[in-house]
């Protein structure tokens, strides 16, 4: 205790010394009475939304609402240590599968008054740790195929309906035409995930108290064999996520692609680039196929939730904006914002996509959209190096499946237990 | 012959050193459709669209203040502390001398990127966060181990005759000091103060935790803001990359000989 | 021994001219105070003291504890003795990446030193204008910010849009089509200790030309004449000579390429699967990546502890010449 004393008197001393360089403390304006702070990530909300809803906030409450946008590089340290300092940060976004670790570490504040709200019933379980909610949904996303019509059109293949008319499509593509028949990186795991998920599989099951990676399983495995069948229509590389290179923008507008698996935002992102080009897109939509022509396939229900910080400057005007924010008024507007293309968070808001639509073909499977392990440690598992990426890019590779598998289940029990 | 060999070795590293520098300020200036291109585009016509890109950034000009701030702040408390201490060890003789020296070594040695999280932890328990001062003490601190130990060559290296001759003529230690050695000093205090520079101005890991405020940010977070999920910007990316490059560039270039003369000198006399 | 170097403080000829005359006054025989060095040492010890000593004494303090998230923002405290350091000594990565951080350090600092020697004496033999061009590029190389340099080899090495596949291919390899460089552990570093190495080269290169700039003429022209060869010149008379630098170059070479971490890092984060991760980064990875901190901490402390077991010797050599010199 004296030690620590001496040296903070030391830090103290010295930096008073320094106070000349610069602005001391200035930042983290959350502690104000008359101001909150906001950390939504890159490429979350459409602009012109954002701006009225804060406009909105300001004019009601007469405060100040600092929006500040987050890179994602580097997030989750930042995240991490902003909820343990004092008034960092006020509202912030959360990926739906991170939640629950953070509303275990206890950095989020419990948002009970908000329970009675109409949330889509689906998404609540991402914001809930046994009953008390520790954040609200915001909205979710789910992958489709997006294919271009002119090279399907070319190869006469046709939109399928299952499995094998998906895998039959892919080979006209390969023998009719130049493009690559899809593309699609070796480690795209929640892709993946949706094969295991048909098959009855999941990542990790609960084992008694504990959670165990379940991989090396027979679900597993076949999962990770129709993954592979896919992917050896592919030209991508085994190592690599949809993320780096960035498939919508890196890949799709510079190769000559027949499909890829994308989100509504990644589709926008790849028009807008081949637009930018000179080119026009010609993308069809349709559901990840399923093993029968009346089951589509799982896919992972993407999205973001909205929490307020434990140590939040200003808790209740936190609160005040996370209600506004998610009401059902600028609920509507933030799906009308996203041109229907997010599943909504309301029950009572409505997304009405038009025929043809990307958001058409992820909404009729937004209902059997999975959610992996909501536990405190799943977020451990999704954190680089991430085991189960290491496995696909072994079982692309010819390495023996049960054994990586074996490994990578190993990993992921020891990460997923932990807090 | 020999003469051709060594020359075309010569030009051999000159393409092999310079090319990646190139290959920044080259991508830079390409659009979209050059820098993504499966053969690499050598001619072209330069477009600074990157740039605007680049500096249009939010708070563009806060980072590069901040960055100028904390650096040359750390550069400048470096030197001075530095001086003291490595004139004491270079030049009086007392009781803990070695084990200063070690110390001093030890620091040197010292894996910041580990501590990241314990001094995080530290200014967040003295509430000294978001700081522009708390900045400048951590990076001066990084710079101090080094900066004196180079000084301490310097100063042993001038003459003891010259200081006693100087106080000999009524100088005391103090004016003798600052009227013969620091003068002296000139190259190793411009070899350090780069060090100290570079270190400082290079910066990422520290600054992504401590600073999450974005007007206390410096310019290596908007180095990376350009590769994001979304898609990495590399244009924007090189176009960020060669600005920052600039300043150390100029002042390398304005110091080179001093410089390695200088580094050596101190280091060799270590 | 003292190397005379060309922008080394140069002599003062003896006392000022208008006192010469004069009978020598007994010098003043500085009046060290007891308390002077010490005033002189305190704002440079307080400072390390505060922000390093500090920052290592809570190191080791929670590397005794259980250390993650959420005690990092609930701010409690769980002690749990010795666990972390078992956990970590029995863990085979944590030798693994022990062994891999030598190796990768060896390697590197050979590779450094005997490039930048070379290239110091070719510096020293080409004529002005090839020395001027070749300092230059030696300089841009030097003063690239880590950064920017590592971005721009991740860049080059570009499975799809790489130069570095572009070369392969244009030089009529076949198979490097989309080649993956960052395909294996030893691929990853090979590239990294290609970028280390590019940029640590002009360090070693320039000192060692401007050590060689003040080796008097007179000393190659007389082992000339005596028919000494390259090679005997170079190890009787310039080793031998420039003995101190080679010391403390490679002194400072391996404490930087062991510390490297950025470069690794923002290269491959350790991957694929691990096969790069040296020690710094394995904790780094532990702490921040998988917010396990306490065991992160533990690593450190390891590291730190066989860091200095390995430079004990080198400490002890730079120990030494200190005592010849005073």
């Amino acid at each position: 205790m004296k030690r620590k004393l001496i040296a903070a008197v030391g830090v103290t001393a010295l930096t008073a010394a320094l106070a000349a360089c610069g602005d001391d403390g200035s930042g983290g304006d959350g502690g104000d009475a008359d101001s909150i702070t906001v950390w939504l990530m890159d490429g979350s909300a459409p602009e012109p939304w954002v701006d009225e809803l804060t406009a909105a906030f300001e004019e009601e409450h007469d405060v100040q609402v600092n929006v500040e946008i987050q890179q994602w590089d580097g997030i989750q340290d930042r995240l991490t240590t902003a909820l343990s300092e004092d008034g960092t940060v006020d509202v912030l976004e959360l990926g739906n599968t991170q939640t629950v670790g953070y509303a275990n570490t206890g950095g989020l504040a419990d948002l009970s008054d908000l329970a009675d709200e109409p949330w889509s019933e689906n998404m609540l379980a991402s914001a809930e740790v046994d009953g008390t909610l520790y954040a609200v949904p915001w909205y979710g996303a789910n992958r489709v195929v997006i294919y271009d019509q002119s090279v399907w059109a070319d190869a006469g293949a046709e939109v399928p309906t299952t499995r094998d008319e998906w895998v039959e499509a892919l080979e006209l593509i390969d023998e009719n035409t130049e493009a690559q028949p899809i593309y699609l990186p070796g480690q795209s795991y929640y892709v993946m995930g949706g094969f295991v998920a048909d098959e009855g599989g999941a990542f990790a099951v609960e084992d008694g108290e504990e959670w165990a990676g379940s991989l090396a399983t027979p679900e597993g495995e076949a999962g990770m064999e129709f993954y592979r069948t896919l992917q050896s229509f592919s030209e991508a590389p085994a190592d690599i996520d949809e993320a780096e290179p960035q498939q919508s923008v890196d890949i799709v507008p510079n190769q000559e692609i027949g499909s890829w698996i994308g989100l509504g935002w990644e589709a926008a992102g790849a028009i807008a680039a081949i637009e930018e080009a000179g080119g026009e897109a010609d993308f069809g939509y349709f559901p990840v196929p399923g093993k029968t022509a009346d089951q589509l396939g799982n896919v992972f229900l993407g999205g973001s939730n909205l929490a307020v910080s434990e140590r939040a400057g200003n808790p209740d005007l936190a609160m005040e904006f996370l209600r506004l924010a998610t009401s059902q008024e600028y609920a509507q507007k933030f799906v009308d914002a996203n041109g229907d293309g997010v599943v909504p968070n309301r029950t009572d808001v409505t997304a009405e996509p038009e025929p043809g639509s990307f958001a058409e073909a992820m909404v009729a499977s937004a209902d059997v959209g999975f959610l992996p392990p909501l536990t405190t440690g799943w977020a451990n598992v999704e954190t680089e190096p991430n085991p189960i990426k290491e496995l696909m890019t072994k079982a692309l590779n010819g390495d023996d499946y049960q054994t990586a598998a074996e490994e990578a289940d190993a990993e992921i029990t020891t990460r997923i237990n932990r807090e | 012959m020999r003469k051709v060999m060594l020359n075309g070795t010569a030009l051999v590293l000159v393409v092999l050193f310079l090319f990646p520098v190139y290959w920044m300020f080259s991508t830079s200036f390409k659009s979209n459709t050059d820098v993504l291109s499966k053969d690499p585009v050598f001619f072209f016509t330069p477009s600074f669209d990157h740039y605007s890109t680049a500096t249009g950034v939010d708070l563009f000009w806060t980072y590069v203040g901040n960055s100028f701030i904390v650096t040359i702040g750390a550069v400048l408390l470096a030197l001075g502390v530095a001086l003291m201490a490595s004139y004491a060890i270079a030049r009086m003789r007392f009781r803990g001398r070695r084990g200063m020296v070690i110390a001093v070594m030890m620091a040197q040695m010292a894996p910041w990127e580990i501590l990241i999280i314990v001094v995080y932890l530290n200014a967040r328990d003295l509430e000294m966060l978001n700081s522009i001062g708390t900045l400048t003490l951590v990076y001066f601190v990084m710079a101090l181990p080094f900066t004196i130990w180079t000084l301490r060559g310097f100063i042993a290296a001038v003459p003891k005759e010259l200081e006693e001759s100087a106080m000999i003529d009524g100088c005391t230690r103090t004016q003798a000091f600052f009227r013969v050695i620091f003068p002296l000093l000139a190259p190793g205090l411009m070899a350090t103060s780069l060090f100290g520079f570079i270190s400082a101005w290079n910066e990422y890991a520290m600054v992504l935790v401590l600073n999450k405020a974005p007007d206390a940010a410096t310019l290596p977070l908007w180095l990376t803001q350009f590769q994001t999920n979304f898609g990495n910007d590399w244009g924007a990316t090189m176009a960020a990359s060669s600005m920052f490059t600039i300043p150390v560039l100029i002042l390398f270039i304005l110091l080179q000989r001093r410089v390695t003369g200088g580094l050596s000198a101190g280091a060799v006399k270590g | 021994m003292t190397v005379h170097i060309e922008d080394a403080p140069p002599r003062v000829p003896g006392p000022d001219p208008s006192t010469a005359g004069l009978p020598p006054p007994r010098p003043r025989r500085p009046r060290s105070a007891r308390w002077l060095p010490y005033l002189l040492l305190a704002p440079a010890v307080l400072a390390l003291a505060a922000v390093l000593g500090y920052a290592l004494v809570r190191n080791l303090v929670i590397s005794f504890q259980e250390f993650g998230r959420r005690q990092l923002i609930s701010r409690t405290t769980e002690w749990t003795g010795l666990d972390n350091y078992r956990a970590v000594l029995e863990n085979e990565r944590f030798w693994d990446a022990a062994v891999r951080t030598f190796v990768f350090m060896a390697a590197n600092v050979l590779v450094i030193m005997i490039l930048g020697t070379l290239i110091g004496l070719l510096l020293n033999a080409l004529g002005t204008k090839m020395r001027l061009l070749l300092s230059i590029s030696l300089v841009a190389a030097w003063a690239m910010p880590v950064i920017a340099s590592t971005t721009v080899f991740q860049w080059l090495f570009d499975q799809q849009f790489g130069v570095a596949n572009w070369v392969m291919r244009s030089l009529g390899f076949s198979g490097y089509e989309q080649h993956n460089w960052f395909g294996s552990g030893t691929s990853t570093l090979a590239i990294v200790t290609v970028l280390i190495v590019w940029a640590s080269v002009p360090f070693v290169a320039l000192n060692l030309y401007a050590g060689l700039t003040t080796v008097s003429g007179e000393i190659w022209e007389a082992a000339r004449m005596d028919g000494a060869s390259d090679w005997r010149v170079f190890w009787s008379i310039l080793v031998p000579i420039m003995r101190p630098f080679f010391l403390i170059t490679t002194f400072l070479e391996i404490i930087w390429v062991f510390k490297a971490f950025t470069q690794i890092y923002a290269m491959n984060e350790g991957g694929p699967d691990r096969q790069s991760e040296t020690l710094p980064v394995m904790a780094y990875m532990e702490g921040m990546g998988q917010n396990q901190y306490g065991a992160a901490a533990a690593i450190s402390v390891l590291t730190l502890i066989i860091l200095l077991v390995a430079m004990s010797f080198y400490f002890w050599l730079i120990f030494k010449q200190e005592k010849e010199e005073s």
